[in-house]
C-alpha cells in the first residue's frame, strides 16, 4: 500500500474535481444546479474533507520521521530544455497541508450558514473548492516555476471572490485592484525566476540555492546581481503577503464575503508569500543585504498595519489591517533568518486570525438583521456595542482571539510572536524596538475592537448614525429603499450552529496551539528543522527568556489598560486627548497614510493618461500617414470612390491579371 | 497511392462550396448553414485524418507530400506537405472554421453567399499552411483575401467600405514584396527558375541578397501578423467584421504572418534572420507594450480585443528573435493559442453585441445581473487571454521569456532591458482586460440599456462553441506537450539552420564562439542592407 505522502498528488486534485462537477454544472443546467444546495455542499465539503485527512496522514508520516519525498513529470520541453513538474511533500509543506485543509474545511461549514441566503450560494462554494484545491497545489509545489503556476491561480480565486458580489462597485473595484497589484509582483517574481534560472539553469529551491551561492563564490557572478535578483523575487511575497508599499489591495479586498476574508485574506494565500520565502531561505540566506531588506520592509509593514488599525471604524477593515501588520511580523522573522519563527507565527495568526475573521462575519450577519444588508452600517462599530449579550459564543470566541494575538501567555500569539521579537532583538535591535511597540499598538487596538463591538450598549437602531454613515459613504438613506426589507429586528442574534461550530472549534488551537512552540522544548522546530530545535533548546536560559517575554506582556498589558481604560470606562476621551491635539497625525492615519491617493494619482491616472495620448498617436499619427499615402497614391478622392463602391472584381482583376501575365512571361522564356 | 490528405483538406471545401447554388433552400440560411457546417466538419475530419495517417511527430522532415507537375514550363507544380511548422496551424484552420460556421448561424442576410465564401476561405488557407511552392503560396495568400474583401464588405458594420478597402489595399500592397522576393528567389543564380521551397533551401543565397529580400518579406509579413506600425488596417477590419469572420481574422489570418516568418525568413534566409533577429525582439517588444496601452485607452469594445491581439503577436516575434529552440516553440504554441483564445473572445464579443447592440464600453454596465454564463464565459476567456497559468497563454509566454532569457545570443544588458519591458506587458494585459469585464458585467445594472435591448443569457450553442475552444486551451495548459511534441522535430532542424548560421556570422565578423552578438547584430544588419543593392 502506498504511503500517504506518495498519494499527495490527490490533495489538491479531489477539491479540483468537486470544483469541476458543480462548475460545468452551473454552466450546463444552470437553475437545477442552483437549487441543489445541500447536495453541492456536502460534494465539496466532503472533498476537502477526504483531502483534509489525507494531509493529517500526511503530517503524522511526517512527525513520524518520513523524509522529505519528490515525484516529478516532463512537463514541457524543447531542445535541450526540459521542465520538471510534480510535487514535493516535507515537514514544511505537511504542517501547510494539515493548516490549510482544516481552516478551509471550517469555513466551507461556516459558510453554509452565513451564505444560507445567498442566491449564490453554490458559485461560492465552487470558488471554495477551487481555491482549496489552488492553495493545496502551491503548498506542494517542488519549484519556483510551479509555485508561480498555483500563486496565480490562487490570485485568480482572490479576484474571482473579491468580486463575488458583483452587483456592487467597490467589489468591482476591489477585485480589480488585487489582481493588479498582485500582478505587480508577480511582474517581479516573473523576471525573478527566469534570472535565477539564467544564472543557476534550475527552479528548484535547493539548487538555486546551492549554485547561486557558488556561482557568486566562483566569481561568475557578481553579488549585486545576485541580490536583484533575490529582490526580484521577493516582490511576489511582497504583493501576496502585503507587505509594504504593495499592501493596498488587501484592506479593500474585505468586500468580498467574510468566509473569504477568513480563509484567503487572513489564514492561507496571504500567508503564502511568507510561505515563499521560507521556501527560498537556502537561497537568501548567503545575502545579507537581501535579509536586511526582508526585515526592514517587515518592519514598516507591520507599524504600518498597526498605526492605521487604530483608527479604523469598519470592523473588518480593523481585522484587515492586523492582519497586514501581522504578516509583517513573520517577514521581518524571515528577514532575521528564522524560517521557523515566521512559520510558527503563520500557523497560530492563521487560527487566531481565521477565528476572528469569522467572528466579525457572524457579528455582521447579526447587525444585517438589524440595519439591513448594507456593508456601510452592517460593518460600522459605531452602530454596534453590547452584542455579548445578544451573541455569547461569539463574543467569548473574540475576546479568546483578542488575548491571543495580544500576546498574553500561555495563549498561542505570546509563544510566536514572542519568538520572533527574541529574534529581531537579537539580529536587527532597532527593528526589534518598532516591533516591541507595536505589540502594544496590537494589544490597544484588538481590544478597542472588542469593546466598541461587544460591550456598552447597543446602538444599531440609532436612526441619526445611520444616516450620517450612509451620508458619509454618499449613499441613499436607507429610509428610501428600506421597502426592501422593512421588517427589521430591534436587536441581533446568534447565529446558528454552522458558525458557532468553527469559532469554538477554532478557539481551542488558538489556546493551546502555541504550547508546541515553548522555546525550551519546541516541538514546532523539532518537525521543520531538528538541528535548529536542538540549539534553541540547548541556548535556551530563563535569564534572558524572562526579562524579554516580560518586557511583551509589560506593554500588551500596558495597551489593553488604555483600551479598558478608553472604551470600557470611559475614562479619557481619546478624541479629545490625541485625535484633537495632533490632528496631523490623525488624518494621516485615517488616510492611510495617503498611499491610495498616491497610487491613485500616479499610477491609476498615469498609466490612463499615457494609454489615451498612446491611442491618439495610434489614431491622428500612424493611421494619418496611412490615410494619407492611401490618398496620395489613389491621386485624388474619385480613385478612393473606385474602391469604395465595393468593386472587389476590379482588384482581383489585378492579381489574375498578374498571374496570367507571368504565365505568358515565363512561357516566353521557357 | 496513399489518400492525398492534403489536397482533399484544399480542394473538398472548394468544391463543395461551388455546389451551394444548388442546396435548396428558402433563402433564409435554415439548409444552407447546415450543409456547410457538414462540409467544414468533413474538411476538419480530413485534417485530422492526415495528422493521425500520415504524419509522424518525431520525423522533422516534409510528410504528406503530395506533388503533381502542373506548369513544367514555369516549374510549377501542386506541390503540398506538411512539417512541424505548418501541421498545428492546418489543424487550427480547419478546427476554428467549423466553429466559424456554427458561429454563424444567425445570419440571415445572402446566407448563400456567406457560407461560400466561409467555406472557400478553408480551403484557401489550408493551402496557404499547406502548399510547399513559392508561386502557389503567393496565390494561396491573394485568393484569400478576396473573400476577407466581401465578408467585410458586404456583412460588416457601418464603416465597413473603408474598412474593407483599407484591408485590401494594405494587403494587396504588402504582397508585392512577396512576389519580388519569391521572383528573385526563384531566378537566384540562374538556370530554370524554381519555386519549390526545398530547392530554394538548396541554394546559397548570398548574404547581402538575404538581407535584401528578408526585408521585403518582413514588411509583407508584418502586415498580417501585424507589427506595429504596419498594423492599422486590423482594428478597423476586425471593428467592422461580424462574430465568425472576426474569428477568422483573429484565429487564423494573424498566424500566416506568422508562419510565413518561419518558413520564409528564418528556414530559407537564416544568416539575414540572424542578422534581424534583435530587430524582430525589439519590435515585438513595441508591439506588446503599445497595443496593450491602445487597447487600454480604446472604448470600443471590439477594438479593444483587436489591439490586444496586436499585443500578444508581440510574443510570437520576440520567440522568432530569441534564436532558440525554446523560444520559437513558444512563439508557435503562442500562435495556436491565441488562435483559440481570440477566436473565443470575438465570438463572445459578436455573441454579446447580439444583445446590447451596442460595443461602446459606455453604454454597457451591469449585465451579468441578467447575463451569468454569458459573464463566466467572458471571465474564463478573458482569463486566458492573460495568460492565467493552467491555460494555453501561460505556457507559450512562458516558454518566450525563457527561451529569450536564457539565449546565449544576445547580450546580458539587451535580455534584461528586452525581458523587463515585456514583462510590463505582463502588468498591463490584466489592467485593461479586467477593466473591460468591469464595466461590462460588473455594478448594478444599466436601466438604458436594459430597456431597449434584450439580455437573455447564453444558448447553447455558445456555450458549445466556446466550450470546443476552452478544451484545447485548457489540455495545452494542463500538459503542453500535447502541442510543442507535434512540431518539436521541425523546430530543431530549423534552429539547428538558425545555429549555424550563427556560426557563420561569427566567423564573418571575426568574433570568437560564446561571445553574444547583439547588439553588434544589429548594426551588422543594418551594413548588410546598405551593401546589399552592390552585393545583389
Amino acid at each position: 500500500m502506498p504511503s500517504a505522502a506518495e498519494l499527495a498528488w490527490l490533495i489538491p486534485v479531489l477539491p479540483l474535481l468537486g470544483a469541476c462537477v458543480t462548475g460545468l454544472g452551473l454552466i450546463s443546467f444552470n437553475r437545477t444546479v442552483n437549487r441543489l444546495r445541500k447536495p453541492v455542499a456536502v460534494l465539496l465539503i466532503s472533498c476537502v474533507g477526504a483531502a483534509a485527512v489525507l494531509s493529517y496522514a500526511v503530517l503524522a508520516e511526517q512527525l513520524a520521521g518520513a523524509g522529505p519525498i519528490e515525484v516529478l513529470f516532463n512537463w514541457a520541453s524543447a531542445g535541450t530544455f526540459n521542465l520538471q513538474m510534480g510535487f514535493r511533500v516535507d515537514a514544511l509543506g505537511a504542517v501547510m497541508l494539515a493548516l490549510v485543509t482544516t481552516i478551509a474545511l471550517l469555513v466551507m461549514v461556516y459558510s453554509d450558514g452565513y451564505m444560507a441566503h445567498d442566491k449564490g450560494y453554490v458559485r461560492f462554494f465552487t470558488y471554495l473548492a477551487l481555491f482549496s484545491s489552488s492553495m493545496l497545489g502551491l503548498v506542494i509545489s517542488p519549484n519556483l516555476l510551479e509555485i508561480y503556476v498555483f500563486w496565480e491561480l490562487v490570485g485568480m480565486c482572490s479576484y474571482l471572490l473579491v468580486g463575488f458580489w458583483y452587483d456592487r462597485d467597490a467589489a468591482a473595484n476591489a477585485a480589480q485592484k488585487a489582481f493588479v497589484v498582485n500582478r505587480v509582483g508577480d511582474f517581479g517574481l516573473l523576471l525573478g525566476i527566469l534570472g535565477l534560472f539564467w544564472a543557476t539553469g534550475s527552479f528548484g529551491f535547493e539548487e538555486i540555492g546551492a549554485r547561486l551561492s557558488e556561482a557568486v563564490a566562483g566569481g561568475s557572478l557578481s553579488t549585486g546581481v545576485a541580490v536583484i535578483l533575490c529582490l526580484l523575487v521577493f516582490m511576489g511575497p511582497m504583493a501576496k503577503s502585503a507587505q509594504f508599499p504593495l499592501h493596498v489591495w488587501l484592506p479593500d479586498a474585505m468586500e468580498g464575503p467574510t468566509p473569504i476574508s477568513a480563509l484567503i485574506h487572513a489564514a492561507t494565500m496571504v500567508a503564502a508569500g511568507v510561505f515563499l520565502v521560507a521556501r527560498l531561505q537556502p537561497v537568501y540566506e548567503p545575502f545579507a543585504a537581501v535579509q536586511l531588506t526582508i526585515a526592514v520592509i517587515g518592519t514598516i509593514t507591520l507599524v504600518l498595519g498597526a498605526s492605521i488599525a487604530l483608527t479604523q471604524m469598519d470592523l473588518k477593515k480593523g481585522l484587515a489591517y492586523s492582519t497586514v501588520s501581522q504578516l509583517g511580523y513573520m517577514m521581518l522573522a524571515m528577514g532575521c533568518g528564522a524560517p521557523v519563527a515566521g512559520m510558527f507565527h503563520l500557523v497560530t495568526h492563521a487560527f487566531f486570525k481565521a477565528m476572528l475573521f469569522l467572528g466579525s462575519g457572524s457579528v455582521i450577519h447579526a447587525m444585517e438583521e438589524v440595519v439591513g444588508h448594507e456593508p456601510v452600517l452592517a460593518q460600522d462599530m459605531r452602530l454596534m456595542g453590547g452584542l455579548r449579550k445578544f451573541m455569547p459564543i461569539t463574543s467569548a470566541t473574540f475576546l479568546i482571539g483578542c488575548v491571543a494575538i495580544s500576546g498574553i501567555p500561555p495563549l498561542a500569539g505570546f509563544w510566536s510572536k514572542d519568538e520572533i521579537l527574541g529574534q529581531a532583538f537579537g539580529s536587527f535591535p532597532v527593528l526589534w524596538v518598532a516591533g516591541f511597540v507595536t505589540a502594544g499598538m496590537t494589544a490597544f487596538y484588538m481590544f478597542r475592537l472588542y469593546f466598541l463591538t461587544f460591550e456598552g450598549d447597543f446602538r444599531g437602531t440609532d436612526q441619526a448614525i445611520q444616516a450620517q454613515l450612509l451620508a458619509a459613504a454618499g449613499k441613499a438613506s436607507a429610509a428610501d429603499d428600506s421597502h426592501d426589507h422593512g421588517h427589521h429586528a430591534s436587536h441581533p442574534h446568534e447565529s446558528g450552529w454552522q458558525m458557532a461550530m468553527p469559532l469554538a472549534v477554532l478557539a481551542v488551537p488558538s489556546v493551546l496551539i502555541g504550547l508546541l512552540g515553548t522555546p525550551w522544548n519546541s516541538r514546532f522546530a523539532g518537525l521543520l528543522d531538528p538541528h535548529e530545535a536542538a540549539e534553541m533548546a540547548e541556548h535556551f536560559s530563563w535569564a534572558e527568556f524572562l526579562p524579554l517575554a516580560g518586557a511583551s506582556v509589560a506593554i500588551s498589558v500596558a495597551g489593553i489598560s488604555v483600551a479598558v481604560l478608553a472604551y470600557a470606562l470611559h475614562r479619557i476621551d481619546l478624541g479629545t486627548a490625541v485625535a484633537a491635539r495632533f490632528p496631523a497625525l490623525n488624518a494621516f492615519l485615517a488616510n492611510k497614510w495617503y498611499l491610495d491617493d498616491l497610487n491613485d494619482k500616479l499610477f491609476v491616472q498615469g498609466s490612463r493618461k499615457l494609454a489615451r495620448q498612446v491611442l491618439e498617436v495610434d489614431a491622428k499619427v500612424v493611421d494619418g500617414v496611412v490615410n494619407l499615402t492611401g490618398l496620395l497614391t489613389l491621386g485624388s478622392g474619385e480613385g478612393l470612390k473606385y474602391f469604395e463602391t465595393g468593386r472587389a472584381q476590379f482588384y482581383a482583376l489585378i492579381v489574375f491579371g498578374g498571374v496570367i501575365a507571368l504565365v505568358v512571361l515565363f512561357g516566353a522564356l521557357g | 497511392m496513399a489518400f492525398p490528405w492534403l489536397s482533399a483538406s484544399i480542394l473538398f471545401p472548394i468544391g463543395a462550396a461551388l455546389l451551394i447554388p444548388f442546396v435548396p433552400d428558402e433563402g433564409d440560411g435554415r439548409k444552407v448553414r447546415w450543409y456547410a457546417l457538414g462540409i467544414a466538419l468533413i474538411t476538419f475530419l480530413l485534417t485530422v485524418g492526415g495528422y493521425l495517417n500520415g504524419y509522424d511527430p518525431s520525423v522533422a522532415g516534409l510528410q504528406l507530400v503530395e506533388r503533381v507537375e502542373w506548369l513544367p514550363d514555369l516549374g510549377l507544380a501542386w506541390s503540398v506537405g506538411a512539417d512541424g511548422l505548418s501541421m498545428p496551424l492546418i489543424l487550427l484552420t480547419s478546427f476554428i472554421t467549423a466553429l466559424a460556421v456554427l458561429a454563424a448561424w444567425p445570419v440571415t442576410f445572402k446566407p448563400r453567399l456567406f457560407f461560400f465564401l466561409l467555406l472557400a476561405m478553408d480551403g484557401g488557407q489550408i493551402a496557404v499552411f499547406a502548399v510547399q511552392d513559392m508561386l502557389l503560396f503567393f496565390l494561396a495568400w491573394e485568393l484569400e483575401l478576396l473573400p476577407v474583401y466581401l465578408l467585410l464588405a458586404i456583412w460588416g458594420g457601418k464603416k465597413r467600405q473603408y474598412a474593407a478597402t483599407k484591408f485590401i489595399l494594405y494587403t494587396a500592397g504588402s504582397s508585392l514584396f512577396i512576389l519580388l522576393a519569391g521572383l528573385g528567389m526563384a531566378f537566384y543564380g540562374g538556370g530554370i527558375p524554381t519555386f519549390e521551397y526545398t530547392s530554394l533551401a538548396a541554394k546559397e543565397f548570398s548574404t547581402g541578397f538575404q538581407v535584401l529580400c528578408y526585408a521585403g518579406l518582413l514588411i509583407a509579413f508584418g502586415v498580417k501578423l501585424p507589427i506595429v506600425p504596419l498594423h492599422t488596417w486590423l482594428p478597423d477590419a476586425h471593428g467592422e467584421a461580424t462574430a465568425p469572420v472576426h474569428m477568422l481574422l483573429a484565429g487564423i489570418l494573424l498566424k500566416m504572418g506568422g508562419y510565413a516568418l518561419l518558413r520564409f525568413n528564418c528556414q530559407l534566409l537564416p544568416d539575414a534572420h540572424v542578422r534581424f533577429a534583435p530587430l524582430l525582439v525589439v519590435l515585438g517588444v513595441v508591439n506588446i507594450i503599445y497595443a496593450a496601452l491602445t487597447s487600454f485607452a480604446q472604448r470600443n469594445l471590439k477594438r479593444k480585443i483587436a489591439y490586444s491581439s496586436i499585443s500578444h503577436m508581440g510574443f510570437v516575434l520576440i520567440g522568432i528573435g530569441s534564436v532558440s529552440a525554446l523560444g520559437t516553440s513558444g512563439a508557435m504554441l503562442q500562435m495556436v493559442s491565441h488562435g483559440l483564445i481570440g477566436a473565443s473572445l470575438f465570438f463572445l464579443v459578436g455573441a454579446t453585441y447580439d444583445r446590447t447592440h451596442t460595443l461602446q464600453l459606455d453604454d454597457m454596465g451591469g449585465v451579468g445581473q441578467k447575463m451569468r454564463k454569458m459573464f463566466a464565459l467572458w471571465t474564463v476567456c478573458s482569463l486566458a487571454s492573460l495568460a492565467l497559468p493552467g491555460m494555453s497563454g501561460f505556457v507559450a509566454e512562458l516558454m518566450v521569456f525563457v527561451g529569450f532569457a536564457t539565449s546565449e545570443v544576445y547580450s546580458l544588458s539587451f535580455r534584461i532591458v528586452m525581458a523587463v519591458l515585456a514583462a510590463v506587458g505582463v502588468i498591463l494585459t490584466p489592467i485593461y482586460l479586467l477593466s473591460m469585464l468591469r464595466e461590462i458585467f460588473f455594478g448594478k445594472e444599466n436601466a438604458e440599456l436594459a430597456s431597449h435591448s434584450n439580455l437573455v443569457d447564453a444558448e447553447p450553442r455558445e456555450i458549445y462553441v466556446i466550450s470546443c475552444l476552452l478544451v484545447p486551451i485548457i489540455g495545452i495548459g494542463l500538459y503542453p506537450r500535447l502541442m510543442t511534441d507535434t512540431y518539436r522535430a521541425s523546430m530543431e532542424r530549423l534552429v539547428g539552420q538558425e545555429d549555424k548560421a550563427m556560426a557563420h556570422l561569427r566567423e564573418a565578423t571575426g568574433l570568437p564562439g560564446g561571445t553574444p552578438l547583439a547588439p553588434f547584430l544589429a548594426s551588422g544588419g543594418a551594413q548588410a542592407l546598405l551593401r546589399a543593392p552592390a552585393v545583389g
